[in-house]
């Protein structure tokens, strides 16, 4: 029997669902911890202690909190449509669990007198990166629904702003991707990951952010908007909308939609830390590990550099104030969205030229920047901020018997 | 015209497919739902049966293909059924999951994920955002009830049995098999070559199709305020736009 568990261990398809049992809990253990994480970076930014009742240093605090979420009196408005207001959180957390199947954790798991190695991932696909596109398109349902299903006001007033948002966003968050895709000629993640290993000068790594800069930045915006994390969350702005989107939901189904946006946070991280910053390569060493321990290695570096992801996630959102919601769309659309086009632009000049993943990725990129704000200067362009160039325009309809 | 048993039952089942939907469809009194979903049902199992006896291909996805087109087909019903739009859209995004399903199974990952991408990620969301803008309180009555109904089961059901009938003569004739994959190129590579050389024009012609879709969508929209386009106002400085209310 043993022996029979470790041969089948021993091929792709049982590491794969060995991976899938670890990955699962470890991430949901990885979401508790950050709402944990995230109140202490809120009371450390705002000089307090945050939670330190429950456990040592409040580290009990996730626990609690989730037996409180369980214990809870579950209750369902008036005027609730039924299905959709129980769908809404199910697939707020089950669509952003399905882009962990083909992060590439640690690349690949070489044991002892075994042909091919083991991927340390769960499912490699030929098309990893789309996948992730795609899964993360269909992510603002959950949020959409539940704005719609709740029969409330300001519910519904969150989904429309959620709607308009990740539809807007979705395209300079394709586009930088696209700059990656174009750069390196792959649509596999662990091949992405791999192309990044090799060192330049024998100490720096050929990471994509050392290329790409901006493209980086672009898609870690978009990363924000898209998981409505400050200061993008106009979906669930408490100033406004009381709540947003979740304002009629309480309990576990409460508690479902934070457990969806911190695990769309881990993919979005994982997933940036994949194109940008060599995914599990660990800076000192050159070549990928293949023993055991360089793979637990390897894991404990994408750790590492997701956790760092999250820390930043969290220290803009109680850094930044919110955007206006004109802002949030005059930003993505007259901002992001012509500088990741020209980017795109410049990356297929690159490969015209052959020379992609070389210097002139940086210069291309710092060109387009430099003229990119030129122009703003120079033609005045409202990138953010007021329409100043449009003349008052007056929609007021007057009432009957009154006036404008 | 040569009528074999596989034409007779294609029709038939298209026909019963065809007087479900009727049956499903919303109207004014109330629907025949129970005897609608069982008639539909009924249509379903035979096609299924039908396509097992009479084309069945070998294979390990048969279960999966049989799982997919079932969900696309009642999802699409249900598109046409429901008397919530928004529930419509959503089980037009079924829809688009369901066939992207089956685009994976001919091995055509790229095409599934695009489709998942631009319409279940963009338009349907848009579907959605539209249909919830225009319907916030309750539905009128012209949107609760089907108009002219029968004529277009009728069509659908001329339309789905003649294409049907039609493919699975050509399927008894010469049996598909899958073309061997003779060279080891990844399957978005293959689409990317054929779409860059052998329909070149096509591809730009779709792009200035779309190009001037979007200047006219743009032009529809500008409203134009002629007693407004004469106010002169001075250029802010440069670094000032947009500055001009102070925050405080």
């Amino acid at each position: 029997m043993v022996d029979w568990l470790v041969i089948q261990f021993h091929t792709q398809l049982g590491f794969s669902i060995v991976l899938l049992l670890v990955v699962i809990p470890a991430v949901l253990t990885g979401v508790g911890y950050s709402t944990y994480f995230e109140r202490k970076v809120s009371a450390w930014l705002q000089d307090r202690h945050g939670p330190n009742r429950a456990g040592p240093l409040g580290l009990l605090q996730p626990v609690a909190d989730g037996v409180k979420f369980l214990l809870k009196e579950d209750f369902m408005p008036a005027g609730a449509d039924r299905p959709l207001y129980i769908l809404a959180p199910m697939l707020s957390m089950g669509i952003a669990m399905l882009g962990l199947a083909v992060i590439p954790w640690g690349g690949s798991y070489q044991p002892a007198g075994l042909a091919e190695p083991l991927q340390v991932q769960v499912a490699g696909l030929d098309i990893g990166l789309l996948y992730l596109l795609a899964v993360g398109a269909l992510g603002v349902y959950g949020v959409v629904l539940a704005g719609w299903s709740s029969n409330n006001k300001y519910a519904f007033y969150g989904g429309l702003r959620a709607a308009a948002q990740m539809v807007s966003y979705e395209i300079p968050l394709g586009l930088s991707i696209l700059v990656i895709v174009l750069a390196s000629g792959q649509l596999r993640l662990e091949n992405i990951v791999e192309q990044q290993t090799a060192l330049w000068w024998g100490f720096l790594p050929q990471w994509n952010i050392f290329l790409h800069p901006v493209s980086f930045i672009i898609m870690f915006t978009c990363v924000l908007a898209e998981t409505n994390r400050a200061p993008f969350d106009l979906a669930e702005c408490e100033q406004e909308l009381v709540g947003g989107f979740h304002t009629e939901y309480n309990a576990m189904k409460w508690a479902m939609f934070f457990l969806g946006e911190y695990t769309h946070m881990i993919v979005g991280s994982a997933f940036m830390v994949c194109l940008f910053f060599g995914g599990w390569h660990v800076p000192g060493l050159a070549a990928e590990q293949t023993t055991l321990w360089g793979v637990l290695l390897q894991l404990a570096v994408m750790g590492a550099k997701i956790s760092i992801f999250i820390f930043v996630f969290m220290w803009i959102r109680w850094t930044l104030p919110r955007f206006r919601f004109d802002q949030l769309m005059r930003l993505c659309w007259k901002g992001l969205l012509p500088v990741s086009l020209a980017l795109a632009l410049v990356v297929v000049v690159e490969l015209f030229f052959n020379v992609p993943r070389s210097y002139w990725s940086l210069i291309g990129e710092v060109g387009v920047v430099a003229v990119a704000l030129v122009a703003v200067s120079l033609f005045r362009i409202p990138v953010t901020g007021r329409q100043w160039y449009l003349p008052d325009l007056d929609n007021r309809t007057p009432l009957r018997g009154g006036s404008v | 015209m040569n009528w074999s048993t596989t034409t007779i039952a294609i029709y038939g089942l298209t026909a019963l497919g065809a007087v479900a939907v009727y049956l499903l469809l919303p109207r004014a009194g109330r629907s025949a739902r129970v005897a609608g979903t069982l008639l539909g049902l009924a249509a379903l199992a035979g096609l299924v049966v039908l396509s097992l006896r009479s084309f069945a291909i070998p294979g390990s996805e048969d279960f999966y293909f049989y799982l997919l087109a079932v969900l696309a087909l009642t999802s699409a019903a249900g598109v046409i059924t429901q008397r919530k739009a928004v529930y419509s859209a959503l089980y037009f995004v079924l829809t688009v999951v369901a066939v992207a399903g089956l685009v994976v199974l001919l091995e055509a990952e790229f095409l599934a994920a695009a489709l998942i991408i631009i319409y279940g990620g963009a338009i349907l969301v848009t579907y959605l955002f539209v249909i919830m803008l225009a319907q916030q309180e309750g539905q009128p009555l012209y949107d609760r009830r089907v108009r002219g109904g029968w004529w277009a089961c009728v069509a659908g059901f001329l339309l789905t049995a003649t294409v049907a009938s039609a493919l699975s003569d050509f399927l008894l004739l010469a049996p598909v098999v899958a073309p061997p994959m003779t060279v080891e190129v990844a399957n978005t590579d293959r689409l990317g070559l054929v779409v860059m050389t052998r329909y070149m024009v096509v591809l730009q012609a779709a792009g200035i199709l779309l190009l001037l879709a979007l200047v006219g969508a743009v032009a529809i929209v500008r409203k134009r305020y002629p007693h407004l386009e004469t106010v002169e106002r001075p250029l802010p400085a440069i670094g000032q736009a947009g500055r001009e209310a102070a925050p405080f």
